[in-house]
Order: C-alpha cells, then sequence, then structure tokens
C-alpha cells in the first residue's frame, strides 16, 4: 500500500497530516475520476483545444509567410465550387458504401465463424484479419499493380475470364469509388469480424437454448436474438466507420496521390491537403477542415443519440 | 508502482535510443573544420549529383570544406514539410530543390528563400534566360534550374520506316498528322501518345506557340483562341485514332513504359529529361528511337519549348548564406557543373555554353540509346525554347488544367475545348 | 453460439467454400507482393504484375539488393519498433485510466468529456497539421520520437474501446472492494486491470497497428534519415521520376511479414483477446 501511495504523491515523506488528505483524494470517488481522466483532459488542451483555436482562427486569415491577414469570410465563400462539392459527394457516398458493405458482411461472416461446426475457423479469421494490419501505404503499391490498366494485369485478367471487358480502374468515377471501397472493406472486413465474434461472445448461449425449445429456427434467432443483442457493438463499428470514412485519405492518395482526374478520387481530407499544403493556402485547407468537423460533429451527435449511447448501459 | 515504474522505463527506453535533436536548420562545423550543409532534394539521382558536386568542391577548396548532408524525400512530403518549416521559422535545411509546378508557392508573400541574383549575374548572359525568369519575383531570382527541359519529339524509326515516313521531312503539325495517317494505316500502332492525366502533351504545345495559360501580365489567357484552337486538334487526332490517350493516363505511369516498350505508338512529344525514362524502363527500344525538334504550328513558329524543371534555393534560415551560394553556384551554374548535369543525370544543362563543348559528345548511355546527334538537334532549337509563365496560382491552374480541361475533354468526352477552357479560366479569374 | 448448430452438410460446404473465397480475396495481395519481390524491376515496369511463375525471371536479386544498399533499412526498423513498442505502451496505459473513469464512475462532466473523447476521434490530424507542428518546434520535440508519441499518445479511439469494455466490468468486485479499504487506484490498476486484459490484448496489436504504420504525422516530425520510420524511408523509393521498385516491393514485404509471424503466433492469444469479454456499451 506505502508503496503504491508513493505514485501519486508529491512528498514521499509520511508526514502524517499530508497523508489524511492524501488518503481522502485516494479514496474519494468524487476526485478520482478527475485524477483518472486528466491525461485526456492535458492532452485535449495541448493537442487538440490549442491547435484547433489556431486552425478557426486562421480559416478566416489569408496565411502568408511573414504576411498574415484577416479576410473575414473570404475562405468560406470560396467553398461553393465545384471541387467542394465533388470531394463532399465522393466522401459521403464512401462513407455510405463502407457502411453498407462493413457492417453487414462482417456480422454475417463473425456469425458463421462463431459456429463450432465450421472447420478452420481460426485459420479464416486469422486469414481475413492480416490485410489489417499492414499500412494502406505499402499495400497500395501492390494494389496499382493488380489494378493495373493494362490487359495483363490480373484485375483484368479476371475480368476477361468472367466475359467482362478490360476496365482503365483508376480513370473513371465509377471504378475508382470502386477501388477504394474495395481496399478499405479488404483492408477492415477482418477487423469489424473481430469485434463482432466479441459481441457474439457475450450473449448467453440460454437465450438459445431456450428459444429452441420454443421450436425457433436458425433465422428467427438470429434476428430475434443476435441481432439485437448485437446492437452495442454494432452502435461502436458504425461509430467508427462513420469516422473513418469521413477522414478517408490514404485510400485515394494510394490510388492518384492527390491528382485524380475530375475529381473522381477527391475526399475532403484530400481537399484540404491540395489547398493548404500544396497551393499554400492554409487559411481555405483551415476552412474545409472546420466545415469538414461541423458535418461530422452533426452527424455523428444524430447518430449517437438515436441509438442511445449516453445511456449509462448499453 | 505500475506509473513509477512504466514512466521510468519508457523515460529509459527513449533517452536511450533518441538521437540528438539535430535540427536540419543548424550548420555547425564538423570535427575535420568542414562546414556542415543540409539539403533536401525529392530525387535520390539528384542527391548524388549534389554529393558528387560536394566531393568535388572539396578537392578544389581545401580551406573551406563543407560536409553535404542530402537527404531524399518523396516528391509531396518534401514539398509540405519544407512549406511548414519555411512557414513556422524553423527546421528548414540550408539548401533545397524545389519542383517547378510548386516553386510559386514559396514566392507567396514574402519569400523564406535568400536573393540569388549575386551569384546568377556573372553568368547569366550564357544562360537560357527563361529559365532563370520561371524561379523569380520583382526582377529577385531564387532558384537555379538543372535543365533547360527543352521539348522534342521521340521518334520511332522503325514503326515510320514501315510506313515509309521520313521524320525529317515532318516540317509542320499538319505534316505530322498526315505522316500519322500513314503509320496508322500501315501498322495499326497510333502516330502518337496524348497526356489526358498531366500537362506534357498539351503545355509545350501552347508554349511553343507564345501561348500559355497566363500572360506576361499575370492575366489568364487559359481560354484564349491558341489554346483552344490546339486542343481541338489534340482531341482530334484523338478522334481520328491518330492518336492514343497514354495508358495510364500519363506518360509517366508503369502502364505506360510497357506499351510503350513493346513498340505501342510511333512517336511522343516530351521534354529532353525524358530521356533517362526511355534508357530505364524501356529498354527494348534501344537504337530504335530518334530525337528530333518538334514540328512548327507556322512557317517560322518555334521548334521547342522549355518544360518542367526544378529550381534549387537558399532559405533564409541558412547560418551560411555565402558558403551554400557559392557551393550552388559552384554545383549547378558553373561549366563544369552543368557538364556534370549532362554526365550524371542526362539533362540538358541550362548553360548553353556548354552544349557543343566535347565532354557532350562523348559516348554515354544516352548517346549510345538515341545516337550522337542529341546536342546538335538542341544547339539547332537554341534560340527557340520559351518557358511557361509562372505565377503564383500556377499549382491550382495546372490542377484544374489536368482534372477539369485535359481529363473531361480528351478522356471523358463530356465537354467541348472550349467550354472546358473556358470553365476554369472563368474560375481561375476568381483567384 | 448453436444457432447454426448442425446444419446440413450441404450448406456446411457452401458456407465454407465462401469462406475460403474470401479468403483468397484476402490473401492475394501478399501472393502478388511476395512474387513481384522476385521478379526484376524492368519486368514489373514493362509488362506489369502477370501471375505467371517465369522460373527464369525469378531471382533473390532484390533482397541482396535490399541488405548490401539497406543499411537505412535496418535502422527503419529500429526505429519504427522503438516508437510501436513506447507509443503502444503508453496509449495503453493513459487509455485505459480514461475509459475507465468515463465508464465506472458518475461524476460532473462526465458526459462533455465523452463528448470531447467523440469529438477528438473525428479529427483528421490534417487539420491541426501546422498548429502542432509549431507546438512540436517550442517542445524542441522534432525529430525525435517524443514528437511522434507524445501528441496521439492519449488515443480517443482506446479511450472508447476501453469504455465500452469497462461498462460491462461487474460492479459488485467494485463495492467490495471500497468495504475492503482499497483506494480507487488500487481498484483500477489491482481488481480492473486485470479484469480487463483482453481488451488490453485486442487495443496493444490494434494502437502497435496504427503505430507501425503511422505516415504522415511521423513524415513531418522526423527530419534525418537515420530517424525515419519503414513508411517513411519505404515512400521516399515511390518518386515521380520512376518508381524503384527493386527496393520498394522486397522492403515492403519484410516489413509486413514480422508482424504477420507475430500475428500468426499470437493469433490465439489476441482473437480471444477481442472477443472473451465483448464489447458492451
Amino acid at each position: 500500500m506505502e508503496n503504491y501511495h508513493l505514485n501519486y504523491s508529491i512528498n514521499t515523506q509520511p508526514v502524517p497530516q499530508k497523508k489524511k488528505i492524501r488518503r481522502n483524494i485516494l479514496f474519494s470517488q468524487k476526485i478520482a475520476p478527475y485524477i483518472f481522466v486528466s491525461p485526456f483532459i492535458i492532452s485535449f488542451l495541448v493537442f487538440f483545444l490549442y491547435p484547433s483555436i489556431s486552425t478557426i482562427i486562421m480559416s478566416f486569415q489569408e496565411v502568408l509567410p511573414g504576411e498574415t491577414r484577416f479576410i473575414g469570410l473570404q475562405n468560406y465563400k470560396k467553398l461553393l465550387n465545384p471541387h467542394f462539392y465533388a470531394a463532399l459527394r465522393n466522401t459521403t457516398i464512401y462513407t455510405i458504401w463502407t457502411l453498407i458493405i462493413l457492417i453487414p458482411l462482417p456480422l454475417v461472416l463473425a456469425v458463421i465463424l462463431n459456429s463450432k461446426v465450421i472447420p478452420g475457423r481460426n485459420f479464416f479469421r486469422s486469414a481475413y484479419f492480416i490485410p489489417a494490419l499492414t499500412s494502406t501505404i505499402v499495400v497500395g503499391v501492390i494494389f496499382r499493380l493488380i489494378f493495373g490498366e493494362l490487359e495483363s494485369s490480373p484485375a483484368n485478367m479476371l475480368m476477361k475470364a468472367l466475359g467482362l471487358h478490360a476496365q482503365q480502374w483508376t480513370m473513371h468515377w465509377g471504378t475508382g469509388m470502386f477501388l477504394m471501397v474495395f481496399l478499405a472493406s479488404w483492408k477492415w472486413l477482418g477487423v469489424n469480424i473481430l469485434y463482432f465474434l466479441s459481441g457474439l461472445q457475450n450473449i448467453p448461449k440460454e437465450l438459445y437454448e431456450s428459444a429452441e425449445m420454443d421450436g425457433a429456427g436458425v433465422f428467427t434467432k438470429f434476428f430475434r436474438i443476435t441481432l439485437p443483442l448485437l446492437k452495442p457493438v454494432t452502435i461502436y463499428v458504425l461509430t467508427i466507420s462513420i469516422f473513418g470514412g469521413f477522414r478517408m485519405y490514404e485510400e485515394s492518395f494510394v490510388f492518384w496521390q492527390n491528382q485524380s482526374p475530375g475529381d473522381i478520387g477527391l475526399t475532403l481530407v484530400g481537399y484540404i491537403y491540395q489547398e493548404g499544403f500544396m497551393n499554400n493556402d492554409m487559411g481555405f485547407g483551415s476552412a474545409i477542415g472546420i466545415v469538414l468537423l461541423a458535418i461530422v460533429l452533426v452527424i455523428n451527435l444524430i447518430q449517437l443519440k438515436f441509438t442511445g449511447a449516453f445511456k449509462k448501459e448499453g | 508502482m505500475l506509473l513509477f515504474t512504466l514512466t521510468m522505463t519508457v523515460s529509459l527506453l527513449l533517452s536511450g535510443c533518441s538521437s540528438e535533436a539535430s535540427d536540419s536548420g543548424q550548420s555547425g562545423k564538423s570535427s575535420d573544420g568542414a562546414t556542415k550543409l543540409t539539403l533536401w532534394t525529392f530525387v535520390e539521382q539528384h542527391a548524388k549529383f549534389y554529393k558528387y558536386m560536394a566531393d568535388e568542391w572539396n578537392k578544389k577548396h581545401p580551406d573551406k570544406k563543407i560536409e553535404l548532408q542530402a537527404t531524399t524525400y518523396p516528391y509531396d512530403d518534401m514539398h509540405n514539410k519544407l512549406l511548414l518549416s519555411l512557414q513556422s521559422g524553423v527546421g528548414a535545411p540550408d539548401i533545397a530543390d524545389i519542383e517547378i509546378s510548386r516553386f510559386s508557392n514559396f514566392l507567396k508573400g514574402k519569400p523564406q528563400l535568400v536573393e540569388l541574383n549575386d551569384i546568377v549575374e556573372p553568368v547569366k548572359d550564357k544562360i537560357v534566360q527563361s529559365r532563370l525568369n520561371i524561379y523569380s519575383k520583382d526582377g529577385k531570382y531564387y532558384g537555379i534550374d538543372f535543365h533547360v527541359g527543352a521539348t522534342v519529339i521521340y521518334y520511332n524509326k522503325e514503326l515510320l520506316g514501315k510506313a515509309g515516313v521520313d521524320p525529317n521531312k515532318i516540317i509542320t503539325w499538319e505534316d505530322f498528322k498526315e505522316a500519322g495517317k500513314k503509320v496508322v494505316s500501315a501498322t495499326g500502332k497510333p502516330m502518337i501518345t496524348i497526356e489526358t492525366n498531366d500537362l506534357w502533351s498539351y503545355w509545350p504545345l501552347i508554349v511553343q506557340q507564345g501561348s500559355d495559360f497566363y500572360g506576361k501580365d499575370g492575366n489568364v489567357t487559359l481560354d484564349n483562341e491558341i489554346n483552344v484552337k490546339t486542343l481541338e486538334f489534340l482531341k482530334q487526332l484523338l478522334d481520328e485514332k491518330i492518336a492514343k490517350a497514354a495508358p495510364g493516363g500519363g506518360h509517366h505511369t508503369e502502364e505506360y513504359y510497357g506499351f510503350m516498350n513493346k513498340g505501342g505508338a510511333a512517336s511522343v512529344v516530351m521534354p529532353m529529361w525524358y530521356m533517362g525514362r526511355f534508357t530505364d524502363y524501356m529498354p527494348d527500344l534501344k537504337g530504335k528511337m530518334i530525337i528530333r525538334p518538334m514540328p512548327r504550328w507556322t512557317a517560322d513558329g518555334n521548334r521547342s519549348a522549355g518544360m518542367g524543371g526544378t529550381g534549387t534555393a537558399i532559405t533564409n534560415q541558412c547560418k551560411n548564406v555565402k558558403l551554400a551560394k557559392e557551393f550552388l553556384a559552384f554545383a549547378k551554374l558553373s561549366r563544369e557543373g552543368n557538364i556534370q548535369i549532362w554526365k550524371q543525370l542526362g539533362f540538358d544543362p541550362i548553360r548553353w555554353d556548354v552544349w557543343d563543348d566535347p565532354a557532350l559528345k562523348e559516348p554515354n548511355k544516352y548517346t549510345e540509346y538515341f545516337g550522337k546527334d542529341i546536342f546538335n538537334t538542341l544547339m539547332s532549337v537554341k534560340n527557340e525554347i520559351n518557358s511557361p509563365t509562372i505565377t503564383e496560382n500556377t499549382p491550382k491552374m495546372n490542377q484544374l488544367v489536368v482534372q477539369s480541361v485535359l481529363y473531361k475533354v480528351l478522356k471523358e468526352g463530356s465537354l467541348s475545348p472550349k467550354q472546358a477552357l473556358k470553365n476554369v479560366a472563368k474560375e481561375m479569374k476568381k483567384q | 453460439m448453436e444457432s447454426m448448430a448442425r446444419p446440413n452438410t450441404a450448406v456446411k460446404i457452401i458456407l465454407v467454400l465462401m469462406l475460403l473465397f474470401i479468403a483468397v480475396i484476402a490473401l492475394f495481395p501478399f501472393f502478388a507482393l511476395l512474387l513481384a519481390s522476385f521478379k526484376p524491376s524492368t519486368e514489373l515496369l514493362r509488362y506489369g504484375l502477370n501471375l505467371k511463375l517465369q522460373a527464369h525471371l525469378l531471382s533473390f536479386k532484390n533482397y541482396i539488393y535490399l541488405f548490401q544498399e539497406g543499411a537505412k533499412y535496418l535502422i527503419w526498423y529500429k526505429n519504427s519498433l522503438v516508437i510501436t513498442i513506447v507509443g503502444t505502451i503508453l496509449s495503453l496505459f493513459f487509455s485505459s485510466m480514461v475509459g475507465y473513469a468515463l465508464a465506472v464512475y458518475d461524476f460532473k462532466g462526465k458526459n462533455v468529456v465523452f463528448i470531447l473523447v467523440l469529438a477528438v476521434m473525428m479529427i483528421p490530424m490534417e487539420i491541426l497539421m501546422l498548429p502542432l507542428y509549431k507546438l512540436m518546434v517550442s517542445f524542441k520535440m522534432i525529430n525525435t520520437y517524443w514528437g511522434v508519441i507524445v501528441p496521439i499518445m492519449v488515443a480517443p479511439v482506446a479511450i472508447f474501446f476501453f469504455r465500452q469494455y469497462a461498462l460491462g466490468l461487474p460492479k459488485e468486485l467494485l463495492d467490495a472492494a471500497r468495504i475492503d479499504g482499497c483506494s480507487e487506484f488500487r481498484i483500477f490498476f489491482n481488481i480492473m486491470v486485470p479484469l480487463m486484459k483482453p481488451a488490453f490484448g485486442a487495443m496493444a496489436i490494434l494502437q502497435a497497428m496504427g503505430y507501425w504504420n503511422s505516415f504522415l504525422w511521423p513524415t513531418v516530425i522526423l527530419r534525418t534519415e537515420d530517424m525515419f520510420t519503414l513508411p517513411i524511408g519505404l515512400s521516399g523509393l515511390l518518386t515521380p521520376y520512376g518508381n524503384n521498385y527493386d527496393i520498394l516491393i522486397s522492403g515492403s514485404l519484410l516489413t509486413i511479414l514480422p508482424i504477420i509471424i507475430l500475428f500468426i503466433f499470437f493469433q490465439r492469444y489476441f482473437i480471444s483477446g477481442l472477443t472473451v469479454g465483448g464489447v458492451k456499451g
């Protein structure tokens, strides 16, 4: 005990009075949580709030080396342009696609993989998870080769084998979106399966047993028991997927390096990068960032409100 | 106890490993009295070239030796990092390579680069003038290029031969088109490839005619008549199947190298510095490619245009500006520096007074590939090399021309050349 | 779960075939990468990637080159390791504390803190990069491991995960320990942390992955080649003037390989880590 207390006191001398106060602090259910969350608060203030305020200020400025000046709402007015719309549209559609694919599919796969009668379950779990271990940047190199434009690229060979036409994958909006969604799905499928598996393990077996006694079939059990009880995990996966979707950048970067033709691969973060760094317009970049922030905040607050994540218990 | 142990372990681990926070902006003296100079570039070969020149410098100037620390970063990262460092006033290197399409970003506001007039002026008359202007602001020079980037046309003489076309008789673009028809009907291969994701097929063609995206006064001239007509010409070539959109969208993609190497098209318009891509990535074409001036648009029109480039600059965070300048002048402005630029990098150096130097005729991998008359071609167009007009908004303009003009007109076909150019011109005029 | 119990054989075969099909998709890029790493880069550049096993073209040249020319490569490896290990330990330590507090205590401002966690979670770092960079400069953390780790050390995603996990911890234990006279911190470290072991296991891998693969922020902070991490070093080989495929592909493969081996070795532990306790929210 004594040893343990040392870490939380500035003065390690066992002065009785101080020790008493310390005891109070250490035992106080009122104060302890604040100490627990203090690392976050500090990190929030220093690495988030301060830079955020700087960013907000910059969004009203023209930021040039040695010549920064306030320009009112001009940066925000500039947002009304086709590139911003394209970025917003791409990002939104991409996010929706990842939600459509990366929630139901892993859920079903998790249910299958959770069944003891399927052979090689551990193999499949690992195989699906391995893509998540890799860096998008590194894997992008091989994806670009696989989805090469030449007739002999693996993807085009497959297309031909299926009786379809070879594609110029990175040159059209539809196939470009497919590439980004495919890369994301490839990478994150295994992670989401694991989240759902973890949720499944928490469902008491007795529920199924009693359902079976009532004569429930596979599908009834799935819709009546599995789905409702997986709600908390689903909320978690949904939340991180929305965040992930809106801040997507690398999936586009590996195919086009910030220069996609006709903006087919432009995302909101990519647009910030383009304007803020490539065109040295940090003020405008900040304005895009602030708008992105507002969009994501609103979507998530609505989502959390509806799904009730603020309630104490799931 | 846990917290304590953890912090201790962690700090031990980190202090044991983290290297001295050697801020790259600092230039101290190393033990043997050499002055440290840091340099950033985005091309590995450039870094090798600078190191070679630093060794040469040290041989000649044992009294003021330098220790050059050259670091290669990925293209985007290097430029962004440099911007961040210059904006915040810390962490920039002494010397940096800045690519031409990004350079004007660094001239916005008060340039955080050092004025180079005192090293440029003495040799100014021996340098292709337009190569200096692209890195200048208000009469001050801030960057020194490696090369002229003279645009030429690379012909596959084997394919031309099959169609009975003599490349030396192609004088104008009209001739080129006629010859193209012959090549297509004789070989089934396109006469030329056109970039839809990059500027190298369009920009040189309009600069060649004295036009540009911006006028000399900095006004947007993107939708002027020459530009519209030139784009219509390219579209026509594509529509009539004389040209093919470059596989992969540009001349720097893996797909394109593969396509071209198999004899995919009879010609390509690119700057001189593209030679290295042939030698490195299209080995099967060795001995089959020849370099000629671009076709003219009018009887007395120019036959080239200076395209691309990398301006080497000294940042205002450099502590030994005088020495950095001397070294930079030695590496990129001196005769021997320019000769090495050809020998090591295969670029057409900015000092035209070395172009007829015997050293440039010595056999190397480029002369073996393209023949010995490379610099004869270059000498013949010496006075016909315009460079583009660069403004503060050039990075954005280039990006829009690629994304909203070339792609939409040449690839998608969703807009007419005139309409696409008008749209972007309108957007850029608002900037 | 027993809901899938005793499906008939035909269904079972269809399911397994489907699982196999997805596994092939998941693993195919690695196979392609492996194959490409034995091919000369000129071949890849000229003809693109094809899947023929042209025996006469395959060689170890890329790997030999990597280790002869790639002394730097080993240094990048070391840097990546240090940042990953230290970063992960610190992230787990701080995030679990915060997440735990958000789950088990009722205190004023709790919801505010939770909303802030969510807010930080969704901020792309790109937005804050310039001010953050300036901050790091004034902390003298440029070109140090600390500079990479510290700003992302208290990881909101991990906080969120630990909070969800801790919601499922038995409250009775908490009360019992308090009656026994344990301080709140002792309860956390001695009783709750062991209970959250599975969550630690899962987050350890996810956090380590994040550090190992992170790219943008380290690029801004790390300055000299001897401080680069693997993704920075490798992406430096991708240049607009022709990619250096010889080293890039073999180097990429060797970057992925140890994690995969590690994962296969520990996968049982890891998967059970993520699955045993489960996410509750």
